[in-house]
């Protein structure tokens, strides 16, 4: 039951499936919110790259407005012409034909301007993206594993999207709402100060009450695009866990909780709708009721013969492009609510503690041998949970060490630190005497071969998979990684062999075939450092035995560094680290430590580190 | 076409609101364009009763301008307001009516989908349906009837103002659009498309970072990303273009009406057959008519795009069920036995079987350890338990009855299974729990915990039971993210009980004590417990060994031990033996 917890206290943030009907999505309160400073600031940030396209769509915009302008003094001429001194269209043929020239560079202007404002908002996206994408990289494999999948593709995918309208209408608008109407003004001032005066005091009124209502509507944006991130965050999951929930009959409450999250979404969506309306509702009534003002003004005065009628004419022509501008400002401020909304989700990705290595520019000497250092490395992860606490040891190069512990005792935390997946706290781990810190972190990585204690696929063909960052993986050196992976068999069965796809959308492999497929990588990749995760955890005993004699024909004269649970992974080693809470409890080979009689033989004694026993 | 039209019976619930929202529109518009000629007409009319010096009713024409300023604000507000109501509600029904239907499906029928596509479907594409109606229906009915109101109106005054508005209208509303969507179509589709594509991508490029980081160190993978983006980014610029040309193109038929209405009524006023306030009357009239129109080239625009999501959609709940439902299915009895008689299966597309003559019986209180290499066929014997896929040959039966005859559900109601690809979700460990029984006690959750070997785990996580595990399990270690899924199993009340590789993970000593636990109390429950370990196998009444789809040998555990052993022949998987 969850009666003692208050959603604001739920660290998860999901979906709960709680007490039979009564099911309830919980909020992930406790992600940080930035403040609406962070995300303008935030959203401007992009504004340099797209400071050109940005400056044509105004410049544009402005010139349609300066030729609609032209266009309703032509217009008043000619009916004020016709209607009132009763002359023939012909005497207007130039004023035809300037309306005709005007109607063709409208067109153009304003395609233009559309043509540009996409442009801006393109270049914008494009950036946003990059840095994002690179904020994943940045925060590594570790941190990202705090974070729900979904909320981040959406984030990345849609979120990046929801920008658009931001830079492609909001910021043009805003511009041209200024510029505009003062045109329009400065013209109608001189004919008619009564009418001018009467723009002049109602324009205020328009961007006054958006802001007033727009303020509003920003927190009831924000929540709504929480929600979105949130529900397919929820999906993507339920979807991935699809054939479990199936298992536990629970598929059916999932659409129930579907249902609840897609309706409570849509109650969002109206809300901030419904205010977005009401805005431009109250914008469009203003505007009424101000040409409807300037018309009766004018009305009056023409009744009395106290104006005349071109004045006049012109006058109501331009009065709606005077509000048109104001208008279209308020209905893209709904735009600039959205990116800001959007943009929380991409503000929190980049506030995300960035665990990974990011390394230095040092190259990475005599790379064929490598010998690896820790230095009382401490790391104690953000949340305050400690990992490691001062551990020191050298690898020598084309020796193997292997890490023993029990769970939880750092043994992955280590690894992950050699690999640059996390930075340690303090101390500092060297490789060939340079510090990870200094090193080109990616020319270091060039020459790992890793195997992670759940290697996960990648969407693309059997090669791909064994070489993920070939273009055109060699097929000979493939076909020696499948052999000496034991993944000959997989090959066989999977259609199109090596040039079949397996994975999500592909055909599907057990736990031990990806296991082995991720061996293969680290075969295929023939590096001089070779960094394994409990190879053989997920392996049956056949398939072990092979992996274990595979790992002895690769090992010999690379530098290794293995976390193993098994004594087959162990007893070969050069030297064994036994880890214990976060520290190296003891060091030493199979022989010493078995004689010292302490935390490892301990752990053998009692068959916390199993080998393969034949059954007695 | 086909595609829409089951667009259109799916929003039926809505069907009213939005015939409403039609009609709301098309008042709205109309008001204001009534607005705009009502203006024209009246200070065209006050100046010419100025300079001639007579009265004019000016309480009439003003009482108007007002009803249409008013009507217009309130009517674009409603149109807004239903409209978006009932079409989000369309939209929000489809999201648990298509997972619905995606249930029966898995996993069997959508492995060849990649999850991130999946959410794509699910989350995007049912998004993009919204356009069904708010850009596509609502404004060519809308703009439908306000040009037919618009074109009667004018044909009063001018029949060949009239003629030529028809001509005008039907080249921006019609030509543009069709013109539009020709250009833009592949690019329309294409972006759906690539939309699902960027999705999946970024799912690979989130989850599996650390594959990445290590063996795509020059960015391949980052470069695909960027790829799809950039593709689906250039085709929405080049509709932005299209669109931007649309709305240009819509503005300059609206000047070319306004340019026909001088030239071809100014005569006209002058040999009087057309007063002169109604000039303007027509002139503002016919310019601000295409604002029915402006909306129709996107909507063409939008069409391809929202038929290929809808595609998607449709196409996925298409597909046949992997296991067929009876029409009226038998009730499952509280308990019984699942018992494989010569079953068999082969994988669609598969040149073997991958199971050939399997008899096992579990009958109530029964233990069977099933034991062989990796890819044996294991593994399809638990899918064919769950009735995640039918055999081909031979016969499934729960308690007598075949399993063809029961609801899929209802008999995995009667199941407690632990596959190997158990997924935990991205929440804490007591939301992960409280699927298998989401009434179970604390008490409960605990005792599950204990038998599976992992509550001590818990109990030192600061946050107890509401810890959260990260992302598939993330961050907690293979071996207890294998317990918490045996807690979970085990916290589900089922007569048949059936684990896959349980102590996958664990340590021997570990693995001894968890099994000790499962074991001592299964009380009524049949067990079948799928292993290549030895531990536990003592405990069974009878051990199979699987090799290559059927059955090589089974017995007592006492004899069937020596398969244990690895230099047992027979196990070797190049070894055939009948």
């Amino acid at each position: 039951m969850n009666s003692t917890r208050t959603p604001e206290t739920n660290p998860s943030g999901n979906l709960v499936l709680i007490a039979g009907e009564n099911v309830i999505t919980t909020d992930r309160e406790t992600d940080p919110r930035p403040d609406r400073k962070r995300l303008s600031a935030f959203l401007s940030r992009f504004r340099g790259t797209a400071r050109r396209d940005l400056r044509m769509t105004m410049t544009f915009s402005v010139v349609t407005g300066l030729l609609i302008i032209l266009q309703a003094f032509l217009v008043a001429r000619i009916i004020n012409g016709v209607v009132f001194q009763s002359q023939g269209i012909g005497v207007y043929a130039t004023e035809i034909a300037g309306i005709i020239a005007i109607i063709l560079l409208r067109f153009g202007s304003v395609w233009v301007t559309e043509r540009f404002g996409f442009a801006a908002a393109t270049k914008v996206m494009r950036a946003m993206r990059d840095e994002l994408i690179d904020r994943v990289e940045k925060i590594g494999p570790v941190g990202m594993a705090e974070t729900r999948t979904g909320e981040t593709v959406t984030a990345l995918a849609e979120g990046v999207r929801a920008v658009e309208p931001y830079y492609s209408r909001y910021i043009p608008a805003s511009v041209l709402a200024v510029v505009l109407p003062v045109a329009i003004l400065i013209v109608v001032f001189p004919l008619d100060w009564i009418s001018g005066l009467t723009l002049l005091l109602t324009a205020p009124l328009i961007p006054v009450f958006m802001i007033i209502i727009g303020k509003g509507a920003e927190s009831r944006n924000q929540k709504q695009w929480r929600r979105r991130t949130r529900m397919a965050g929820q999906l993507l999951d339920a979807v991935q866990g699809l054939a479990t929930l199936k298992g536990f009959n629970a598929a059916g409450r999932m659409a129930r909780e579907v249902a609840i999250a897609a309706d409570g979404y849509r109650r969002d969506t109206m809300s901030v709708l419904r205010i977005a309306f009401l805005s431009s509702m109250v914008l469009e009534f203003f505007a009424s009721v101000a040409i409807a003002m300037v018309a009766v003004f004018i009305g009056f005065r023409l009744l009395w013969g106290e104006m005349n009628f071109f004045d006049g004419l012109f006058i109501l022509l331009l009065a709606p492009e005077f509000y048109a501008p104001l208008r279209a400002m308020g209905t893209a401020y709904h735009a600039r609510m959205e990116a800001i909304g959007a943009a929380e989700r991409m503000v929190v990705l980049e506030d995300a503690p960035q665990l990974a290595e990011p390394g230095g520019t040092a190259p990475l000497p005599s790379p064929e041998k490598i010998e690896i250092a820790f230095e009382d490395v401490h790391l104690t992860f953000p949340d305050g949970r400690v990992a490691l606490n001062g551990i020191s040891f050298t690898v020598p190069a084309g020796q193997d060490y292997a890490l023993v512990g029990p769970s939880g005792a750092g043994k992955s935390s280590l690894l992950h630190l050699l690999l640059g997946f996390v930075k340690p706290t303090s101390g500092r781990v060297l490789v060939n005497g340079v510090p990870l810190g200094e090193l080109d972190i990616k020319q270091w990585r060039r020459h790992i071969g890793y195997v992670p204690q759940r290697p996960r696929l990648i969407v693309g063909t059997l090669a791909a998979n064994i070489a993920p960052g070939e273009d055109a993986p060699d097929r000979a050196r493939l076909e020696h990684a499948v052999t000496q992976a034991h993944l000959t068999d997989v090959v066989a069965r999977v259609p199109g062999g090596l040039d079949g796809r397996v994975g999500e959308g592909g055909a599907g492999l057990s736990g031990g075939e990806a296991h082995r497929l991720a061996v293969a990588r680290a075969f295929y990749r023939d590096a001089p450092m070779i960094v394994l995760d409990e190879p053989t955890a997920h392996l049956d005993h056949e398939s072990a035995a092979q992996i274990h004699d595979a790992l002895e024909r690769l090992l010999p004269g690379r530098t290794g560094l293995i976390a193993a649970h098994r004594l087959s992974g162990v007893v070969h080693a050069d030297q064994i680290l036994v880890l214990k809470g976060g520290t190296i409890a003891e060091t030493g080979d199979h022989e010493s430590l078995m004689a010292k009689g302490g935390l490892y033989a301990d752990l053998v004694r009692t068959g916390a580190m199993p080998e393969w026993e034949p059954l007695s | 076409m086909k595609d829409f039209l089951r667009l259109l019976s799916l929003m039926r619930p809505q069907a009213w609101w939005m015939v409403l929202a039609v009609v709301v529109s098309a008042l709205a518009t109309l008001a204001h364009i009534a607005l705009m000629a009502t203006s024209g007409w009246f200070i065209t009319a006050m100046a010419a009763a100025g300079i001639a010096g007579v009265a004019i009713d000016f309480f009439t024409p003003g009482a108007m301008i007002r009803g249409f300023a008013i009507a217009r604000t309130v009517g674009r507000y409603l149109e807004r307001v239903v409209g978006h109501e009932a079409t989000l509600k369309f939209v929000a029904s489809l999201r648990p009516w298509f997972f619905e239907k995606l249930t029966p499906l898995a996993p069997a029928a959508i492995e060849d989908q990649r999850s991130g596509d999946l959410l794509a479907r699910l989350k995007t594409d049912i998004d993009r349906l919204e356009f069904a109606f708010l850009r596509i229906i609502s404004p060519a009915f809308a703009g439908l009837l306000v040009l037919i109101a618009g074109v009667l109106f004018v044909a009063r005054y001018d029949g060949t103002i009239a003629l030529i508005l028809i001509v005008v209208a039907l080249l921006a509303g019609v030509g543009l659009p069709a013109l539009v969507h020709m250009l833009g179509a592949t690019a329309s589709r294409r972006v759906t498309a690539r939309s699902a594509e960027l999705n999946a991508l970024l799912v690979d490029h989130i989850e599996a970072r650390a594959e990445l980081d290590i063996y795509d160190p020059d960015h391949r993978h980052r470069r695909a990303v960027d790829g799809v983006s950039d593709a689906m980014l250039a085709d929405e610029n080049r509709l932005a273009g299209l669109g931007g040309f649309a709305i240009a193109g819509v503005g300059l038929a609206a000047q070319a009406m306004l340019v026909v209405v001088l030239v071809l009524g100014a005569p006209r006023v002058l040999e009087g057959s057309l007063s002169g306030p109604e000039l303007p009357m027509l002139a503002l009239l016919v310019l601000s008519l295409f604002e029915a129109v402006a909306p129709l080239p996107l909507a063409c625009q939008t069409l391809p795009g929202t038929l290929a999501s809808a595609r998607r959609i449709f196409s996925m709940v298409e597909r046949p069920a992997p296991v067929s439902v009876p029409a009226t299915p038998q009730p499952v009895p509280e308990n019984g036995g699942l018992v494989f008689s010569h079953a068999g299966f082969t994988y669609p597309g598969a040149e073997r079987p991958a199971l050939r003559g399997i008899d096992l019986a579990l009958e109530p209180g029964r233990r069977i350890g099933l034991i062989g290499p990796s890819g044996s066929g294991k593994s399809s014997i638990v899918s064919l338990a769950l009735r995640y896929r039918a055999p081909d040959e031979g016969q499934i039966s729960f308690a007598g009855g075949s399993v063809s005859d029961y609801d899929p559900d209802a008999l995995r109601a009667r199941m407690a299974v632990l596959t190997q690809h158990d997924h935990l979700f991205s929440a804490t460990i007591r939301e992960n729990l409280l699927l298998a029984d989401p009434n179970a006690s604390p008490e409960k959750l605990e005792e599950a915990c204990a038998r599976a070997g992992i509550l001590p785990f818990i109990q030192a996580q600061p946050e107890g039971f509401d810890t959260f595990i990260g992302v598939h399990g993330a961050k907690i270690s293979g071996g207890e993210a294998r317990r918490l899924g045996l807690a979970r199993v085990l916290l589900k009340d089922a007569p048949v009980l059936i684990l896959d590789e349980p102590t996958e993970g664990l340590d021997t000593d570990t693995e001894r004590r968890v099994l000790d636990a499962v074991l001592a109390d299964t009380g009524d429950r049949s067990l079948l417990l799928i292993t290549h370990r030895p531990a536990g196998l003592e405990k069974m009444d009878e051990v199979v060994l699987i090799e290559n789809g059927h059955i090589v040998a089974r017995g007592a555990p006492a004899e069937m031990m020596r398969y244990m052993d690895r230099d047992d022949p027979v196990s070797r998987p190049d070894k055939t033996r009948t």
